[in-house]
Protein backbone atom coordinates (compact mmCIF):
# COMPACT_ATOMS: atom_id res chain seq x y z
CA UNK A 1 0.00 0.00 0.00
CA UNK A 2 1.28 3.45 -0.79
CA UNK A 3 1.76 6.46 1.56
CA UNK A 4 -0.80 8.96 1.70
CA UNK A 5 1.03 11.96 -0.43
CA UNK A 6 -1.62 14.72 -0.11
CA UNK A 7 -1.74 17.19 2.83
CA UNK A 8 -3.33 15.85 6.11
CA UNK A 9 -4.73 18.47 8.58
CA UNK A 10 -2.86 18.21 11.92
CA UNK A 11 -4.98 18.93 14.98
CA UNK A 12 -4.53 21.19 17.48
CA UNK A 13 -5.22 21.27 21.05
CA UNK A 14 -8.69 22.55 20.54
CA UNK A 15 -9.75 20.76 16.70
CA UNK A 16 -8.78 17.26 17.91
CA UNK A 17 -12.39 15.76 19.15
CA UNK A 18 -13.59 17.58 15.61
CA UNK A 19 -10.99 14.44 14.08
CA UNK A 20 -11.46 11.94 16.96
CA UNK A 21 -15.04 11.97 15.75
CA UNK A 22 -14.28 11.53 12.10
CA UNK A 23 -12.60 8.39 12.64
CA UNK A 24 -15.84 6.96 14.84
CA UNK A 25 -17.68 7.99 11.80
CA UNK A 26 -18.78 10.73 13.31
CA UNK A 27 -19.72 14.67 12.42
CA UNK A 28 -19.20 16.96 15.26
CA UNK A 29 -19.65 20.67 15.68
CA UNK A 30 -19.44 23.02 18.46
CA UNK A 31 -21.91 24.41 20.55
CA UNK A 32 -21.77 27.58 22.90
CA UNK A 33 -24.05 26.80 25.81
CA UNK A 34 -24.02 31.09 26.13
CA UNK A 35 -25.09 32.25 23.40
CA UNK A 36 -26.22 29.39 21.73
CA UNK A 37 -24.30 29.54 18.34
CA UNK A 38 -23.18 26.67 16.23
CA UNK A 39 -19.53 27.02 15.27
CA UNK A 40 -17.67 25.46 12.64
CA UNK A 41 -14.88 25.01 12.12
CA UNK A 42 -13.43 24.61 15.43
CA UNK A 43 -13.20 27.57 17.71
CA UNK A 44 -10.86 28.13 20.79
CA UNK A 45 -14.03 30.17 21.99
CA UNK A 46 -17.03 31.23 20.75
CA UNK A 47 -16.30 33.07 17.69
CA UNK A 48 -19.80 34.87 18.36
CA UNK A 49 -19.06 35.36 22.00
CA UNK A 50 -16.06 34.96 22.94
CA UNK A 51 -17.31 32.08 25.80
CA UNK A 52 -15.40 29.41 26.66
CA UNK A 53 -18.52 27.29 27.49
CA UNK A 54 -18.88 25.09 24.45
CA UNK A 55 -19.74 21.79 23.96
CA UNK A 56 -19.30 19.23 21.04
CA UNK A 57 -22.73 18.36 19.83
CA UNK A 58 -23.30 15.32 16.86
CA UNK A 59 -24.93 16.64 13.97
CA UNK A 60 -26.35 14.66 10.74
CA UNK A 61 -23.97 15.09 8.28
CA UNK A 62 -26.99 16.63 5.62
CA UNK A 63 -26.73 19.66 3.59
CA UNK A 64 -27.01 21.17 0.82
CA UNK A 65 -24.12 22.27 -1.76
CA UNK A 66 -23.94 26.08 -1.69
CA UNK A 67 -20.99 25.89 -4.67
CA UNK A 68 -18.47 24.00 -6.58
CA UNK A 69 -15.79 23.66 -8.86
CA UNK A 70 -14.89 20.72 -10.69
CA UNK A 71 -10.91 20.49 -10.86
CA UNK A 72 -9.26 19.84 -14.48
CA UNK A 73 -6.16 21.42 -14.21
CA UNK A 74 -3.28 23.71 -12.22
CA UNK A 75 -3.86 21.45 -9.31
CA UNK A 76 -1.65 21.26 -6.22
CA UNK A 77 0.83 18.35 -7.71
CA UNK A 78 -0.67 15.84 -4.83
CA UNK A 79 -3.82 16.37 -6.42
CA UNK A 80 -2.57 16.33 -10.12
CA UNK A 81 -3.40 11.85 -10.12
CA UNK A 82 -6.88 12.94 -9.21
CA UNK A 83 -8.12 15.20 -11.53
CA UNK A 84 -11.05 15.51 -12.35
CA UNK A 85 -12.27 16.06 -8.90
CA UNK A 86 -15.00 18.52 -7.26
CA UNK A 87 -13.83 20.94 -4.33
CA UNK A 88 -17.53 22.12 -2.86
CA UNK A 89 -18.54 24.19 -0.12
CA UNK A 90 -21.32 22.68 2.02
CA UNK A 91 -23.62 24.39 4.35
CA UNK A 92 -24.74 21.40 6.75
CA UNK A 93 -28.54 21.52 7.57
CA UNK A 94 -27.29 23.39 11.15
CA UNK A 95 -26.29 26.15 9.33
CA UNK A 96 -22.30 25.60 9.37
CA UNK A 97 -20.70 25.60 6.35
CA UNK A 98 -17.52 23.73 5.18
CA UNK A 99 -15.06 23.29 2.35
CA UNK A 100 -14.85 19.55 0.64
CA UNK A 101 -15.09 17.57 -1.97
CA UNK A 102 -18.11 15.81 -3.53
CA UNK A 103 -17.90 12.18 -4.25
CA UNK A 104 -19.69 9.01 -5.64
CA UNK A 105 -21.37 11.41 -8.45
CA UNK A 106 -20.72 11.75 -11.90
CA UNK A 107 -19.18 15.73 -12.26
CA UNK A 108 -21.38 16.52 -14.92
CA UNK A 109 -24.86 15.98 -12.62
CA UNK A 110 -23.63 18.16 -9.78
CA UNK A 111 -25.96 21.56 -8.78
CA UNK A 112 -25.46 24.60 -6.54
CA UNK A 113 -28.01 23.71 -4.07
CA UNK A 114 -27.98 19.70 -4.56
CA UNK A 115 -28.84 17.61 -1.26
CA UNK A 116 -25.86 15.89 0.14
CA UNK A 117 -24.57 13.52 2.74
CA UNK A 118 -21.32 12.99 4.78
CA UNK A 119 -19.33 10.14 3.95
CA UNK A 120 -16.08 9.09 5.90
CA UNK A 121 -13.12 8.60 4.16
CA UNK A 122 -10.55 6.51 6.02
CA UNK A 123 -7.24 8.14 4.06
CA UNK A 124 -4.65 7.09 7.07
CA UNK A 125 -4.76 5.20 10.45
CA UNK A 126 -4.82 8.99 12.34
CA UNK A 127 -7.51 10.53 9.84
CA UNK A 128 -9.86 10.60 8.34
CA UNK A 129 -11.63 13.06 6.12
CA UNK A 130 -15.59 13.63 5.76
CA UNK A 131 -16.28 14.14 1.75
CA UNK A 132 -20.04 14.52 0.96
CA UNK A 133 -22.18 12.57 -1.79
CA UNK A 134 -25.54 13.18 -3.11
CA UNK A 135 -28.82 11.90 -1.08
CA UNK A 136 -30.01 9.01 -3.43
CA UNK A 137 -34.09 9.44 -4.15
CA UNK A 138 -34.31 12.61 -3.21
CA UNK B 1 -15.21 58.55 10.57
CA UNK B 2 -12.70 61.24 10.15
CA UNK B 3 -11.76 62.29 6.71
CA UNK B 4 -8.39 62.60 5.28
CA UNK B 5 -10.42 64.61 2.35
CA UNK B 6 -8.35 67.36 1.01
CA UNK B 7 -5.59 66.87 3.49
CA UNK B 8 -3.71 64.13 1.08
CA UNK B 9 -2.75 63.61 -2.33
CA UNK B 10 -0.74 61.13 -4.33
CA UNK B 11 2.18 63.24 -6.29
CA UNK B 12 3.95 60.57 -8.42
CA UNK B 13 3.50 56.76 -10.09
CA UNK B 14 6.28 54.25 -10.93
CA UNK B 15 5.98 50.93 -12.55
CA UNK B 16 8.59 48.30 -14.23
CA UNK B 17 7.41 46.47 -17.18
CA UNK B 18 5.01 43.65 -16.02
CA UNK B 19 6.37 39.71 -17.53
CA UNK B 20 8.79 36.70 -17.57
CA UNK B 21 11.91 38.70 -16.94
CA UNK B 22 14.10 36.02 -15.48
CA UNK B 23 17.32 38.03 -15.35
CA UNK B 24 16.55 41.18 -13.53
CA UNK B 25 16.61 40.75 -9.80
CA UNK B 26 13.41 41.12 -7.76
CA UNK B 27 15.09 44.04 -5.97
CA UNK B 28 15.57 45.68 -8.80
CA UNK B 29 11.72 46.19 -9.67
CA UNK B 30 10.91 47.80 -6.69
CA UNK B 31 14.14 50.60 -6.76
CA UNK B 32 12.97 51.31 -10.35
CA UNK B 33 9.70 51.87 -9.46
CA UNK B 34 10.65 53.94 -6.47
CA UNK B 35 13.19 55.63 -8.48
CA UNK B 36 10.10 56.37 -10.74
CA UNK B 37 7.74 57.79 -8.82
CA UNK B 38 10.37 59.64 -7.51
CA UNK B 39 11.28 61.59 -10.68
CA UNK B 40 7.80 61.35 -11.98
CA UNK B 41 7.23 63.39 -8.40
CA UNK B 42 9.69 65.81 -9.58
CA UNK B 43 10.75 66.27 -5.77
CA UNK B 44 14.11 66.17 -4.13
CA UNK B 45 14.17 62.41 -2.72
CA UNK B 46 15.42 63.48 0.58
CA UNK B 47 11.71 64.77 1.41
CA UNK B 48 10.46 61.46 1.64
CA UNK B 49 10.09 60.68 5.62
CA UNK B 50 8.38 57.43 5.58
CA UNK B 51 9.49 54.16 3.35
CA UNK B 52 6.26 51.69 3.19
CA UNK B 53 7.51 48.48 1.28
CA UNK B 54 5.23 45.70 1.28
CA UNK B 55 4.97 41.89 1.46
CA UNK B 56 7.57 39.77 -1.01
CA UNK B 57 5.84 36.25 -1.94
CA UNK B 58 8.71 34.76 -3.99
CA UNK B 59 11.22 35.78 -1.58
CA UNK B 60 11.19 35.47 1.93
CA UNK B 61 15.01 36.54 2.89
CA UNK B 62 14.47 40.11 0.52
CA UNK B 63 10.83 40.51 2.36
CA UNK B 64 13.00 40.64 5.45
CA UNK B 65 15.52 42.39 4.13
CA UNK B 66 12.92 44.76 3.09
CA UNK B 67 11.20 44.82 6.67
CA UNK B 68 14.56 45.66 8.01
CA UNK B 69 15.25 48.52 5.96
CA UNK B 70 17.18 47.31 2.72
CA UNK B 71 15.00 50.44 0.08
CA UNK B 72 15.80 53.17 3.17
CA UNK B 73 19.99 52.40 2.38
CA UNK B 74 19.05 51.79 -1.57
CA UNK B 75 17.54 55.17 -2.14
CA UNK B 76 19.98 56.90 0.55
CA UNK B 77 17.41 57.89 3.13
CA UNK B 78 19.57 57.15 6.07
CA UNK B 79 18.69 59.96 8.57
CA UNK B 80 16.11 61.59 6.49
CA UNK B 81 13.47 58.28 7.07
CA UNK B 82 11.05 58.43 10.33
CA UNK B 83 10.05 55.16 9.81
CA UNK B 84 10.49 51.88 7.32
CA UNK B 85 7.33 49.91 7.65
CA UNK B 86 6.12 47.24 6.03
CA UNK B 87 1.97 47.24 5.03
CA UNK B 88 0.88 44.07 3.82
CA UNK B 89 -2.60 42.75 3.01
CA UNK B 90 -1.54 40.10 0.08
CA UNK B 91 -4.04 41.53 -3.10
CA UNK B 92 -5.41 44.75 -1.06
CA UNK B 93 -1.93 46.01 -0.22
CA UNK B 94 -2.68 49.14 -2.27
CA UNK B 95 -4.89 49.59 -0.50
CA UNK B 96 -3.95 49.39 3.47
CA UNK B 97 -0.50 51.37 2.18
CA UNK B 98 -2.60 54.10 0.75
CA UNK B 99 -5.09 54.10 3.81
CA UNK B 100 -1.84 53.72 5.70
CA UNK B 101 0.06 56.35 4.53
CA UNK B 102 -3.36 58.58 4.60
CA UNK B 103 -3.27 58.32 8.45
CA UNK B 104 0.34 59.19 8.66
CA UNK B 105 0.10 62.55 6.29
CA UNK B 106 -3.67 63.37 7.34
CA UNK B 107 -2.34 63.13 11.20
CA UNK B 108 0.95 64.81 10.85
CA UNK B 109 3.29 62.18 11.32
CA UNK B 110 4.60 62.19 7.86
CA UNK B 111 5.22 64.58 5.51
CA UNK B 112 5.74 62.13 2.07
CA UNK B 113 5.55 58.52 2.25
CA UNK B 114 6.85 56.11 -0.34
CA UNK B 115 4.86 52.97 -1.02
CA UNK B 116 7.08 50.09 -2.84
CA UNK B 117 6.12 47.21 -4.36
CA UNK B 118 8.30 43.88 -6.49
CA UNK B 119 7.68 40.38 -6.42
CA UNK B 120 9.10 37.65 -9.25
CA UNK B 121 6.43 35.27 -9.10
CA UNK B 122 6.43 34.84 -13.23
CA UNK B 123 9.95 33.11 -13.08
CA UNK B 124 9.11 30.30 -10.58
CA UNK B 125 8.06 27.09 -12.44
CA UNK B 126 4.47 26.84 -12.78
CA UNK B 127 3.51 23.72 -10.81
CA UNK B 128 5.92 25.28 -7.97
CA UNK B 129 4.02 28.40 -8.17
CA UNK B 130 0.56 26.72 -7.93
CA UNK B 131 1.88 25.11 -4.89
CA UNK B 132 3.36 28.32 -3.36
CA UNK B 133 -0.04 29.81 -3.78
CA UNK B 134 -2.35 26.71 -2.26
CA UNK B 135 -1.26 28.29 1.06
CA UNK B 136 -4.12 30.94 0.23
CA UNK B 137 -5.84 28.02 1.56
CA UNK B 138 -6.36 26.68 5.35
CA UNK B 139 -4.16 24.14 6.27
CA UNK B 140 -6.18 22.22 8.40
CA UNK B 141 -9.42 22.73 6.96
CA UNK B 142 -9.34 23.66 2.95
CA UNK B 143 -6.10 22.31 1.69
CA UNK B 144 -6.53 18.33 2.45
CA UNK B 145 -9.69 18.73 -0.14
CA UNK B 146 -7.36 20.09 -2.91
CA UNK B 147 -7.71 23.68 -2.73
CA UNK B 148 -5.86 25.95 -4.11
CA UNK B 149 -6.04 29.66 -6.32
CA UNK B 150 -7.99 29.02 -8.90
CA UNK B 151 -10.67 27.21 -7.33
CA UNK B 152 -11.21 30.14 -5.31
CA UNK B 153 -12.63 31.81 -8.29
CA UNK B 154 -14.35 28.87 -9.66
CA UNK B 155 -16.14 28.29 -6.54
CA UNK B 156 -17.46 32.18 -6.49
CA UNK B 157 -18.40 32.11 -10.61
CA UNK B 158 -20.40 28.81 -10.14
CA UNK B 159 -22.21 30.36 -7.64
CA UNK B 160 -22.90 33.30 -8.43
CA UNK B 161 -23.62 31.97 -12.26
CA UNK B 162 -26.43 30.05 -10.25
CA UNK B 163 -28.26 32.85 -8.61
CA UNK B 164 -27.87 35.45 -11.97
CA UNK B 165 -28.29 33.12 -15.06
CA UNK B 166 -24.94 35.41 -16.31
CA UNK B 167 -23.72 32.89 -19.12
CA UNK B 168 -20.27 31.69 -19.90
CA UNK B 169 -20.18 34.08 -22.96
CA UNK B 170 -20.90 36.81 -20.17
CA UNK B 171 -18.59 36.03 -17.86
CA UNK B 172 -15.48 35.46 -21.12
CA UNK B 173 -16.20 38.91 -21.86
CA UNK B 174 -14.60 40.41 -18.96
CA UNK B 175 -11.08 38.81 -19.97
CA UNK B 176 -12.51 40.22 -23.44
CA UNK B 177 -12.26 43.73 -22.00
CA UNK B 178 -9.06 43.06 -19.86
CA UNK B 179 -7.39 41.86 -23.15
CA UNK B 180 -8.16 44.87 -24.76
CA UNK B 181 -6.96 47.56 -22.75
CA UNK B 182 -3.80 45.31 -21.87
CA UNK B 183 -3.44 45.52 -25.90
CA UNK B 184 -3.02 49.28 -25.22
CA UNK B 185 -0.39 49.09 -22.40
CA UNK B 186 2.84 48.94 -22.77
CA UNK B 187 3.86 48.07 -19.23
CA UNK B 188 1.20 44.40 -19.49
CA UNK B 189 2.63 40.72 -20.20
CA UNK B 190 -0.95 39.48 -22.27
CA UNK B 191 -1.59 42.39 -25.14
CA UNK B 192 -2.36 39.85 -27.33
CA UNK B 193 -6.49 40.56 -27.50
CA UNK B 194 -8.76 37.59 -27.02
CA UNK B 195 -12.24 36.14 -28.80
CA UNK B 196 -14.96 34.61 -26.29
CA UNK B 197 -15.00 31.69 -28.29
CA UNK B 198 -11.16 31.32 -27.73
CA UNK B 199 -11.31 32.10 -24.25
CA UNK B 200 -14.24 28.97 -23.54
CA UNK B 201 -12.16 27.15 -26.23
CA UNK B 202 -9.13 27.15 -23.82
CA UNK B 203 -8.69 24.29 -21.70
CA UNK B 204 -10.64 24.05 -18.88
CA UNK B 205 -9.06 24.61 -15.29
CA UNK B 206 -11.24 24.68 -12.78
CA UNK B 207 -15.60 25.33 -13.82
CA UNK B 208 -16.19 27.16 -14.55
CA UNK B 209 -12.92 28.93 -15.38
CA UNK B 210 -10.47 28.06 -18.60
CA UNK B 211 -7.30 28.79 -18.72
CA UNK B 212 -7.57 32.49 -20.12
CA UNK B 213 -10.00 33.18 -17.36
CA UNK B 214 -6.97 32.83 -14.63
CA UNK B 215 -4.64 35.30 -14.49
CA UNK B 216 -0.99 34.30 -14.98
CA UNK B 217 1.89 35.11 -12.54
CA UNK B 218 4.58 37.61 -13.43
CA UNK B 219 7.50 39.80 -12.26
CA UNK B 220 7.21 43.37 -11.70
CA UNK B 221 7.21 46.33 -9.47
CA UNK B 222 5.07 49.18 -8.73
CA UNK B 223 5.29 52.56 -6.29
CA UNK B 224 3.22 55.25 -5.69
CA UNK B 225 4.07 58.56 -2.98
CA UNK B 226 1.51 60.09 -0.80
CA UNK B 227 2.10 63.79 0.67
CA UNK B 228 0.35 66.77 2.39
CA UNK B 229 -1.69 68.15 0.07
CA UNK B 230 0.01 71.41 0.92
CA UNK B 231 3.08 70.54 -0.53
CA UNK B 232 1.52 68.34 -3.07
CA UNK B 233 -0.11 71.79 -4.94
CA UNK B 234 3.38 73.31 -4.44
CA UNK B 235 5.30 70.16 -6.11
CA UNK B 236 3.10 68.55 -8.50
CA UNK B 237 1.30 69.64 -11.39
CA UNK B 238 -1.61 67.19 -11.52
CA UNK B 239 -1.98 65.66 -7.23
CA UNK B 240 -4.44 62.84 -7.46
CA UNK B 241 -6.65 62.93 -4.42
CA UNK B 242 -7.93 60.42 -2.50
CA UNK B 243 -11.69 61.40 -1.54
CA UNK B 244 -13.21 58.68 -0.10
CA UNK B 245 -12.65 54.94 1.37
CA UNK B 246 -14.47 52.12 3.06
CA UNK B 247 -13.65 48.34 3.39
CA UNK B 248 -14.73 45.21 5.19
CA UNK B 249 -13.33 42.03 5.71
CA UNK B 250 -15.86 39.81 5.30
CA UNK B 251 -14.05 36.37 5.87
CA UNK B 252 -10.54 34.21 6.04
CA UNK B 253 -11.24 30.93 4.74
CA UNK B 254 -13.87 31.00 1.38
CA UNK B 255 -15.67 28.31 2.49
CA UNK B 256 -16.84 30.34 5.68
CA UNK B 257 -18.45 33.29 3.46
CA UNK B 258 -22.13 32.95 3.91
CA UNK B 259 -22.63 35.03 0.89
CA UNK B 260 -20.67 34.76 -2.19
CA UNK B 261 -22.15 37.08 -4.25
CA UNK B 262 -21.30 40.02 -1.03
CA UNK B 263 -17.97 40.56 -1.46
CA UNK B 264 -19.15 43.75 1.94
CA UNK B 265 -19.63 46.28 -1.19
CA UNK B 266 -22.80 47.43 0.60
CA UNK B 267 -20.53 48.73 3.46
CA UNK B 268 -17.73 49.34 2.13
CA UNK B 269 -19.15 50.88 -1.41
CA UNK B 270 -21.63 53.19 1.17
CA UNK B 271 -18.83 54.67 3.34
CA UNK B 272 -16.38 55.49 0.66
CA UNK B 273 -19.02 57.57 -1.73
CA UNK B 274 -20.50 59.03 1.27
CA UNK B 275 -17.08 60.22 2.04
CA UNK B 276 -16.30 61.38 -1.29
CA UNK B 277 -19.77 62.93 -1.90
CA UNK B 278 -20.26 61.51 -5.24
CA UNK B 279 -22.12 58.72 -6.71
CA UNK B 280 -21.97 55.99 -9.36
CA UNK B 281 -23.20 58.30 -11.94
CA UNK B 282 -20.70 61.23 -11.33
CA UNK B 283 -17.54 58.18 -12.12
CA UNK B 284 -15.62 58.76 -14.89
CA UNK B 285 -13.94 55.10 -15.03
CA UNK B 286 -13.68 52.21 -12.35
CA UNK B 287 -10.50 50.48 -11.73
CA UNK B 288 -11.73 46.93 -10.31
CA UNK B 289 -9.36 44.20 -8.57
CA UNK B 290 -9.82 41.32 -11.01
CA UNK B 291 -7.44 37.91 -10.76
CA UNK B 292 -10.83 36.26 -12.07
CA UNK B 293 -13.58 37.56 -14.00
CA UNK B 294 -16.65 36.94 -11.75
CA UNK B 295 -15.30 39.75 -9.57
CA UNK B 296 -15.50 42.76 -12.40
CA UNK B 297 -19.19 41.90 -12.52
CA UNK B 298 -19.53 41.46 -8.46
CA UNK B 299 -18.32 44.73 -8.56
CA UNK B 300 -19.95 46.30 -10.99
CA UNK B 301 -23.47 45.28 -9.34
CA UNK B 302 -22.21 45.81 -5.46
CA UNK B 303 -20.79 49.70 -5.94
CA UNK B 304 -23.80 50.16 -8.47
CA UNK B 305 -22.90 50.73 -11.70
CA UNK B 306 -25.21 47.42 -12.46
CA UNK B 307 -28.34 46.07 -11.17
CA UNK B 308 -27.54 42.35 -9.73
CA UNK B 309 -27.38 40.08 -12.64
CA UNK B 310 -26.91 42.42 -15.14
CA UNK B 311 -23.26 43.07 -14.92
CA UNK B 312 -22.13 40.38 -17.53
CA UNK B 313 -25.08 41.67 -20.39
CA UNK B 314 -23.10 45.12 -19.59
CA UNK B 315 -19.87 43.80 -19.99
CA UNK B 316 -20.58 41.97 -23.25
CA UNK B 317 -21.91 44.83 -25.40
CA UNK B 318 -18.86 46.71 -24.29
CA UNK B 319 -19.43 49.46 -21.87
CA UNK B 320 -16.08 48.50 -20.01
CA UNK B 321 -13.89 48.54 -23.19
CA UNK B 322 -11.45 51.25 -24.75
CA UNK B 323 -14.25 53.94 -26.17
CA UNK B 324 -17.57 52.10 -24.00
CA UNK B 325 -19.52 54.43 -21.29
CA UNK B 326 -17.51 52.84 -18.91
CA UNK B 327 -13.60 52.51 -18.77
CA UNK B 328 -13.23 49.28 -15.69
CA UNK B 329 -9.57 48.54 -15.21
CA UNK B 330 -7.90 49.98 -18.25
CA UNK B 331 -4.29 48.38 -17.71
CA UNK B 332 -5.99 45.30 -18.47
CA UNK B 333 -5.72 44.06 -14.86
CA UNK B 334 -4.37 40.61 -13.74
CA UNK B 335 -5.72 38.81 -16.70
CA UNK B 336 -4.14 41.20 -19.20
CA UNK B 337 -0.90 42.79 -17.35
CA UNK B 338 -0.45 39.65 -14.99
CA UNK B 339 -0.43 39.39 -11.32
CA UNK B 340 2.53 40.27 -9.50
CA UNK B 341 1.07 38.73 -6.42
CA UNK B 342 0.67 41.92 -3.88
CA UNK B 343 1.41 43.84 -6.80
CA UNK B 344 -1.73 43.41 -8.91
CA UNK B 345 -4.12 45.44 -7.28
CA UNK B 346 -1.12 47.89 -6.85
CA UNK B 347 -0.80 48.19 -10.54
CA UNK B 348 -4.44 49.02 -10.12
CA UNK B 349 -4.15 51.64 -8.36
CA UNK B 350 -1.76 52.99 -9.73
CA UNK B 351 -3.15 53.36 -13.44
CA UNK B 352 -6.11 55.22 -11.72
CA UNK B 353 -3.62 57.99 -10.68
CA UNK B 354 -2.16 57.55 -14.04
CA UNK B 355 -5.65 57.96 -15.91
CA UNK B 356 -6.32 60.89 -13.58
CA UNK B 357 -2.73 62.49 -14.44
CA UNK B 358 -3.58 62.25 -17.61
CA UNK B 359 -0.62 60.02 -18.60
CA UNK B 360 -2.19 57.21 -19.72
CA UNK B 361 -0.99 57.35 -23.19
CA UNK B 362 -2.28 55.70 -26.22
CA UNK B 363 -5.14 54.27 -23.55
CA UNK B 364 -5.96 57.70 -22.16
CA UNK B 365 -9.37 57.82 -21.68
CA UNK B 366 -10.46 62.04 -22.04
CA UNK B 367 -11.71 63.87 -19.10
CA UNK B 368 -10.88 61.56 -16.74
CA UNK B 369 -11.58 63.15 -13.15
CA UNK B 370 -13.40 60.76 -10.84
CA UNK B 371 -11.92 57.13 -10.44
CA UNK B 372 -13.03 54.45 -8.61
CA UNK B 373 -10.65 51.67 -7.67
CA UNK B 374 -10.70 48.62 -5.90
CA UNK B 375 -9.00 45.78 -4.09
CA UNK B 376 -9.11 42.19 -2.19
CA UNK B 377 -6.51 40.20 -0.55
CA UNK B 378 -6.20 36.56 0.85
CA UNK B 379 -9.38 34.47 -0.70
CA UNK B 380 -11.18 37.94 -1.61
CA UNK B 381 -11.14 38.49 2.52
CA UNK B 382 -11.58 41.72 2.41
CA UNK B 383 -13.33 44.64 0.15
CA UNK B 384 -11.73 48.01 -0.35
CA UNK B 385 -13.06 50.87 -2.23
CA UNK B 386 -11.16 54.04 -3.12
CA UNK B 387 -12.84 57.59 -4.73
CA UNK B 388 -10.15 59.28 -5.92
CA UNK B 389 -10.28 62.69 -8.28
CA UNK B 390 -8.23 65.29 -9.87
CA UNK B 391 -10.33 68.12 -7.73
CA UNK B 392 -11.11 69.10 -4.10
CA UNK B 393 -14.64 69.08 -4.44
Amino acid sequence: MSAYVKPLPSPSSYSFPFWEGCKRHELLIQHCKNCGANIFYPKLYCSICLSPNMEWIRVSGRGRIYTFTIVYGYAPTAFTQDIPYVISVVKLDEGVQLMSNIVECEPSQLRCDMRVEVVFDDVTPEITLPRFRPIKNH
Amino acid sequence: MSSFKGKVAIIGIGEVPTGKFPERPCLQNGIEAARMAILDAGINKDEIDVVMPTGVFSDGVLNVQLVAGKMVEELGLQRKAKANLQVFSGGSSSSTMLMTACSLVAGGHARMVLCVQCDKVGTIPTQQMIDMFTFSGDPEWEDPYGFFAVANGGLVATRYMHETRTTAEQLASVVVSMRKWAALNPNAMLRRELTIDEILASKMIATPLTTKEANVFADGGAAFIVANAAIAMQVCRTPVYPLGFGSRVTHYSLSQCTNLLDLGYAESGKEAFEMAGINATDVDIVEFYDAYPVYPLLSLEGLGFCKKGEAGAFVQAGNTWPGGELPMTTNGGMLGQGHTAAGGGIAILVEAVRQLMGKAGERQVKGARIAVETSHGGTFMDSHVCVLGTVLP
